[in-house]
């Protein structure tokens, strides 16, 4: 059976995650109190909308809760998701429920009230950013595990010192492996005595210490 | 504005409004020690002349404000704002990250109820008493046609 996700409140997010969720093969079904925004969101097709308040009990009822798997808040107020998943979870025994939050020190507080997944987007924006201003040779960062593991793209410029050296002659900080190798179309897993080329770019996943890392892979001599 | 010595225990009020003012007024007028905390200033008007409290302007959803308006010390904390989802998150954190005894909160909708269970959080439910206090009238009424 497909997975049935639920997803309360927002616009652009909500608009944006059922595309990409629909795309995916899973049933979604949207609440908003916005009457305009659920127009807008109808336009969607095989999308669900119910027009409603999220935290009253017979709206979600009326979007089949006792069918939902994972049940995601996006409502810009912190009290309005909370409300939202402790529902969820108490009273229809929901297996997931995932919020958003604006402010960052409840993030533990979330959690204690048993909602699954919380997501800051501050938190990630602010990673993102900084990592960005400090390393401008990275295509793209992506922050894992709430921000503990990053997953880093790194091209290699031609005039670099590591060109032409394996792997294991390369003396990485320990906190970071090579995951992946993508060579023009190909991605291929590296092992110890694979050679870098110029224009690799190189996946990293790293707990910490990626700068360092990426300074030793894409240093010139 | 008068502080309060450290050991005496108080009653902090969140939400200024009918109920949440005129709480505040009777505690103060019995001679207990008040902070009332609302996030719009105008709503302290409704505090009487000779309210001896202190108040608090700011959101209490915000760990910050509790913490100005002296959660730590705070013997009961009742929660009335006018928006349910608010009550309960700031009746939570009250239980949960300020292990308070005593949490007293105001629910409008009694459907979601459920969100309070586990907690030991008093709950008022405006609605229920207004039917039950009716009732109580119908039936006086009937008894005296009788």
């Amino acid at each position: 059976m497909k997975k049935h996700i639920l997803l309360i409140g927002g616009f652009n997010k909500t608009q944006a995650l059922s595309n990409s969720l629909l795309k995916k093969g899973y049933q979604v079904t949207v609440i908003n109190k916005d009457y305009h925004d659920c127009q807008k969101l109808a336009e969607i097709s095989r999308l669900n909308v119910i027009f409603g308040d999220g935290t009253k009990p017979f709206i979600l009822e009326e979007a089949k809760i006792h069918t939902v798997d994972i049940a995601i808040a996006l409502t810009q107020k912190d009290e309005i998701n909370l409300v939202i998943c402790e529902l969820c979870k108490k009273k229809f025994n929901v297996k997931k429920a995932v919020t958003l939050i604006e402010d960052p020190k409840k993030i533990e507080f979330f959690y204690k009230m048993g909602v699954d997944s919380v997501v800051s987007a501050i938190n990630a924006i602010t990673n993102i950013i900084e990592q960005q201003a400090l390393l401008d040779d990275i295509t793209t960062v992506i922050p894992v595990g709430e921000g503990r593991i990053s997953i880093t793209e790194v091209p290699i410029p031609e005039n670099a010192r590591t060109v032409g050296k394996k792997l294991l002659e390369i003396d990485l900080p320990k906190e970071v492996i090579i995951g992946c190798i993508i060579r023009d179309e190909e991605s291929l897993v590296p092992r110890g005595d694979t050679r870098i080329k110029a224009n690799d770019e190189l996946i990293l996943i790293s707990s910490d210490k990626q700068e360092k890392a990426i300074r030793l892979l894409t240093g010139e001599d | 504005m008068r502080i309060f010595s450290s050991e005496k225990m108080y009653t902090l009020i969140i939400g200024s409004g009918r109920l949440g003012a005129s709480l505040a007024n009777d505690l103060s007028e019995q001679g207990g020690n008040v902070i009332v905390v609302d996030r719009d200033k105008s709503s302290f008007r409704k505090l009487s002349p000779s309210f001896g409290g202190l108040t608090v302007i700011g959101d209490a959803t915000n760990l910050t404000i509790l913490n100005e308006a002296q959660i730590k010390k705070a013997e009961v904390v009742i929660v009335v704002t006018n928006d349910d989802n608010v009550n309960i998150m700031i009746s939570q954190m009250a239980k949960e990250l300020f292990k308070k005894n005593k949490v007293i909160s105001r629910l409008y909708d009694p459907d979601r109820k459920s969100v309070y269970d586990g907690f030991d959080i008093d709950l008022i439910y405006p609605a229920i008493l207004s039917v039950n206090e009716i009732n109580r009238l119908l039936k006086k009424e009937n008894k005296e046609e009788v």
